[in-house]
């Protein structure tokens, strides 16, 4: 029962005017927006030499996100005004650098094009229209926004007090994603002809707000198992299973479980000042052990937690704990090393006969791979380069590193969803360490199962709803663009397939025996399906979004 | 009772009771047909279906011919077999989608009465103890000069908050019912109907569309459309091109390629916008279009795109300075692709050619990529009563380094100075699509209808008004519910108690 009214009230009193209702719990949500604006019409005004660039304030969006994270942690296990409140604001400053990097970049991308008009010495009238330059190119612009779409639902919850606490879960997921935008790098590409439409905008806009309240979702769903009563240690075995599909996955070729069968990670290269990254991986020295080590780690980890989860083995649960503590610790090992070893790389080469496990080299075996590849990139059908044998491709191959050998470098834009899927991997891992601390404490200072699960749906409809206006206007689009409004497409379909999740999220909570966690476990697929489609169709399947 | 529960007292009083015994087949198979338990199963498959798709490469994919011949054998065979490469199509997915509409029109109707109810006949006296149990309650104590007279206080507070009221009376209480959004409980049924008219629109579309493709270069013609299909005969993959005839014929006049470095290759990241210039011709005369990017054109319920092109590095017109053999001013004359013009003296110029990449030996090179490394244009010059012969204009670079691009022709020299770069073709994709239209129309209704769901919610509150110890004195236990929005119900309540009582509420307090 809530507690409005404790002492009697005399309804003779003049009545108080409700239509004058505070506004004040929008603010967190709204003066980021305000400020954001703004600096964008100090940008307009200035010019782009002595502002602040796009980069370094999305940079400062994460660390903002980060800290408000903190400090909404803190207050979970130690509660404080002080904490909350810098918990919201920091969050609400977060919001407004994020939206302040996409609108400036919005700026310098027209800026840009000024240029090559001015250096080409075409007139400027014929500068095409200002929306041409709204930041929903690719996926580094589809980051910056769905990071913001993020933040900003979470503060417009963020006005309630009770629901702060969904920063601490929400703004990281943000910061990842920041994170991911860091790696795919922020070069300004020029806009494919088919993009130049008033439905990209609108499209990709609901895309990225939908995509954010989506992760909110997400977070309510995990927090709502959580105080539901699900274990941490059921967590953590889900948590682990992701680590290790993770490992599994990256350093090679999509489902290949190079590292386990290798023992070594290698990754892409580029060239210098180029974005392309190349099938032509260099070994990084310790990776590989290592990340075969947190594996062994997560392995046990699993085992020990289902001995307990199933068969209430208090042993189990101790170790298991311990090894997925030590598997947190090499995991974080592990990508110091590689962050470490990409930032220092000066020269690549080819493996020697007798090459030492620390030497950053790539394997000569892959030049037949890597050929065909530089083959594939030339429009040469299957068949002709069936007809041109290995041979053929491995001497293009050498060539081609003959020819650019020293341009060829390590970058983290070359491995952007790897790293990427490390550190998440690695955040999941610590969220389920924090979850397993004090978990009763943490439960008690979360709200009623109820309004978490109102709190679920609410987000998960509007998700809904954003997901059905993106099917409805990619469709629109689509058919003004490519002549058909539905064609199965990689990224429709599982936007779609995200969307009947979100579906069955909605159905499942009304229907018998689906209720309460069944329903929150279709609110956590649906997000992993969201996730996939905003990266695992770009980078893993083929299909008319490759670009985005 | 939370909004869980109260759905599914909704559902329990659409569905009545099934018992085990006595249920004839039909009975139990409507019953599983239109449970949401049932529908819910159904997405999963569909979802999952939906994602074999879009983990095996679908046949209608680019690219799909390398990698379906990467496939070993075995996948070949048990991926044909079960029609993972084309499963948008095989039966068991549209059974699936069939199954699925049926679930939602069965469903729809088994639960419609029990949300009409909420619409028709609301609840407007409760049982206090319930009350007490709903996710927003509270008891006021009220100052008044009757229990009816507190009861018209409320309902006026409740009119200024936007909640409509209604005041009944039983034995001792009095009853202030008030609610809004009402309409709300019918809004998933709009939401479904939006979406069998999408599946209609798309069952449409796949029975009776026709999509095709149109290689269009000025001075072409064309009144067929071609659309290429694929079929997986014995492991290996079968093009094979199905004609459409048109019920009217196409001409070209004209293709642009809008460049955004103009001394960049004919790439699509080098492009702004690709333009044809169509007539179309029929009984009715003759009509003049532009199909360009994203600015697609409507004629007798085939609409045409613009698709894509042949990178073949062509010129849309050409520029040429022609200087007269036995000295004098040179003169520029521009030709457009295809054209001719004619000199001072009467000489006639034709644009026979071009040529992006000109080699000595009169081979012509084709440039996949777009780019033009040594342009030439080839030229039919007819002089004054001679006969016509063959010249080239080479580029100023061409021209000064080799001797014979030196050579006059016809009594000129001829000069590439400039030309508007183009490509060889522009593709046209051509759809007639009877369930466009629905399908639209569709997506319109399902946009509306999630507004209308889940931006509002049917919010209800109870006051039982009950005389107290005191002079004047009332209790009021004022309680509410919600179908969805929990936060704003919590508000509209906090605004309601506000506006009884006269005092502001803590928005945030909850």
């Amino acid at each position: 029962m809530s507690d409005v009214l404790k002492s009697p009230a005399d309804f003779r009193t003049p009545h108080f005017d409700a239509s004058a209702w505070s506004l004040k719990s929008y603010l967190p949500a709204a003066l980021p927006v305000l400020g954001a604006l703004l600096l964008l019409l100090l940008r307009v005004q200035l010019g782009g030499a002595h502002f602040i660039d796009d980069g370094a304030l999305m940079m400062l969006a994460l660390a903002c996100y980060l800290t408000a994270a903190t400090f909404h942690l803190l207050n979970l296990y130690a509660p404080s005004n002080m904490a909350q409140r810098l918990g919201l604001w920091l969050g609400s400053l977060g919001v407004f650098f994020n939206l302040a990097s996409w609108l400036v970049r919005w700026v310098a991308s027209r800026d840009r094009e000024i240029d090559i008009f001015i250096r080409q010495g075409k007139s400027l009238t014929e500068l095409p229209w200002f929306f041409r330059y709204i930041p929903f190119a690719n996926l580094y612009d589809l980051s910056l926004a769905f990071a913001f779409g993020a933040g900003i639902t979470t503060m417009l919850i963020a006005g309630r007090k009770s629901y702060r606490f969904l920063g601490a879960l929400s703004l990281p997921l943000a910061a990842l994603i920041l994170v991911l935008a860091r790696f795919i790098g922020d070069e300004f590409i020029n806009l494919p002809p088919v993009l130049d439409s008033y439905w990209r905008p609108i499209h990709v806009g609901i895309a990225s707000l939908s995509y954010g309240v989506a992760l909110v979702c997400f977070a309510a769903a995990v927090i709502y198992l959580l105080k539901d009563g699900v274990k941490t240690e059921a967590m953590a075995i889900w948590a682990s299973i992701f680590s290790l599909l993770v490992i599994g996955t990256i350093g090679g070729r999509f489902g290949s479980f190079l590292i386990f069968t290798t023992g070594r990670y290698a990754a892409s290269t580029v060239l210098r000042g180029s974005r392309m990254s190349f099938p032509l991986r260099v070994n990084i020295p310790f990776v590989g052990p290592l990340l075969i080590l947190a594996a062994l780690l997560l392995a046990g980890t699993i085992f020990f937690f289902l001995r307990y989860v199933y068969k209430e083995d208090s042993a189990g649960r101790l170790w298991g704990h311990r090894l997925l503590r030590a598997s947190l610790v090499v995991q974080l090992l592990a990508i110091i090393v590689l962050v470490v070893q990409v930032k220092t790389v000066t020269q690549i080469g080819p493996c020697p006969a007798e090459a030492h496990f620390t030497t950053r080299c790539f394997e000569p075996s892959q030049y037949e791979g890597f050929g065909t590849w530089l083959a594939e990139q030339q429009k040469l059908t299957p068949e002709q380069i069936k007809a041109l044998g290995p041979a053929q491709m491995i001497t293009a191959a050498k060539g081609f590193v003959e020819q650019n050998g020293s341009a060829l470098t390590l970058s983290f834009n070359a491995n952007p969803v790897e790293l990427a899927s490390l550190i998440t991997a690695v955040a999941a891992l610590f969220f389920v360490i924090l979850f397993s601390f004090k978990t009763e404490k943490l439960r008690m200072a979360l709200p009623s199962a109820e309004k978490l699960d109102s709190l679920m749906y609410k987000t998960a409809s509007v998700a809904f709803a954003g997901l059905a206006m993106l099917l409805i206007t990619g469709a629109i689009w689509a058919n003004e663009s490519w002549g058909r409004y539905w064609g199965w497409d990689s990224k429709e379909t599982g936007a779609f397939v995200a969307w009947l999740t979100y579906g069955g999220f909605l159905h499942a909570r009304i229907s018998r025996g689906l209720t309460g966690r069944r329903a929150a476990y279709f609110a956590v697929v649906a997000f992993l399906l969201v996730i996939f489609t905003y990266l695992g169709v770009s980078y893993l399947l083929p299909g008319l979004h490759s670009y985005a | 009772m939370s909004a869980i529960e109260e759905t599914k007292r909704e559902i329990s009083v659409g569905a009545p009771t099934r018992t085990r015994a006595r249920v004839s087949p039909l009975n139990w198979l409507l019953n599983l047909l239109s449970s949401v338990r049932f529908g819910v199963m159904m997405l999963v498959v569909l979802a999952a279906f939906s994602m074999i798709g879009m983990l095996v490469e679908q046949q209608n994919v680019e690219g799909f011919e390398r990698n379906f011949a990467n496939l070993t054998p075995a996948t070949k065979l048990l991926f044909g077999t079960l029609g993972f490469f084309d499963i948008y199509h095989a039966w068991y997915f549209n059974l699936t989608l069939l199954i699925l509409s049926l679930n939602i029109v069965l469903a729809s109707i088994d639960r419609f009465p029990g949300a009409w109810q909420y619409v028709r006949r609301p609840k407007f006296d409760v049982q206090p103890v319930w009350l007490a149990k709903q996710p927003s309650s509270t008891t006021l104590k009220l100052k008044g000069e009757s229990r009816s007279a507190v009861a018209q206080q409320i309902a006026a507070a409740a009119k200024r908050v936007g909640l409509k009221a209604v005041i009944t009376e039983k034995g001792n209480r009095t009853f202030v019912f008030t609610q809004k959004g009402a309409w709300n409980r019918l809004g998933a049924y709009f939401v479904h109907v939006a979406l069998l008219t999408i599946f209609t629109g798309g069952f449409l579309t796949t029975q009776f569309g026709r999509t095709g493709t149109m290689q269009l270069r000025p001075g072409t013609n064309a009144n067929q459309m071609k659309e290429v299909a694929y079929q997986i005969v014995d492991d290996q993959l079968s093009p094979s091109q199905v004609v459409y005839p048109l019920p009217f014929t196409v001409e070209c006049t004209d293709i642009q390629q809008k460049l955004i470095k103009q001394d960049g290759p004919i790439t699509a990241d080098n492009t702004i916008d690709w333009l044809t210039k169509i007539n179309i011709k029929d009984e009715t005369g003759t009509h003049e279009a532009l199909v360009h990017l994203n600015r697609p054109f409507d004629y007798r319920g085939y609409r045409f795109f613009q698709a894509s092109f042949t990178p073949l590095g062509q010129a849309r017109t050409i520029t040429l300075r022609v200087t007269p053999e036995q000295g004098g001013e040179p003169q520029d004359v521009t030709i457009p692709r295809d054209g001719a013009t004619t000199l001072k003296d009467g000489t006639h110029v034709e644009f026979a050619d071009f040529y992006p990449e000109f080699k000595v030996g009169g081979s012509k090179t084709d440039t996949e990529e777009g780019v033009y490394n040594n342009p030439a244009a080839e030229l039919k010059v007819t002089p004054p009563g001679g006969t016509p012969t063959k010249a080239y204009a080479f580029n100023p670079t061409m021209a000064e380094s080799a001797p014979f691009a030196k050579r006059p022709v016809a009594g000129y020299t001829w000069r590439l100075v400039d030309f508007e770069k183009v490509p060889a073709y522009h593709f046209l994709s051509i759809q007639h699509d009877p369930g466009s239209s629905v399908f639209y129309l569709g997506g319109a209704m399902l946009a509306l209808a999630l507004a209308s769901v889940f931006f509002f919610s049917h919010q209800r509150i109870w006051a039982v008004v009950e005389e107290a110890q005191g002079a004047d004195s009332y209790e009021v236990l004022l309680g509410g519910n919600t179908n969805r929005n929990l936060f704003a119900l919590e508000d509209t309540f906090k605004k309601l108690t506000a506006a009884i009582t006269g005092r502001p509420v803590e928005v945030d307090e909850s």
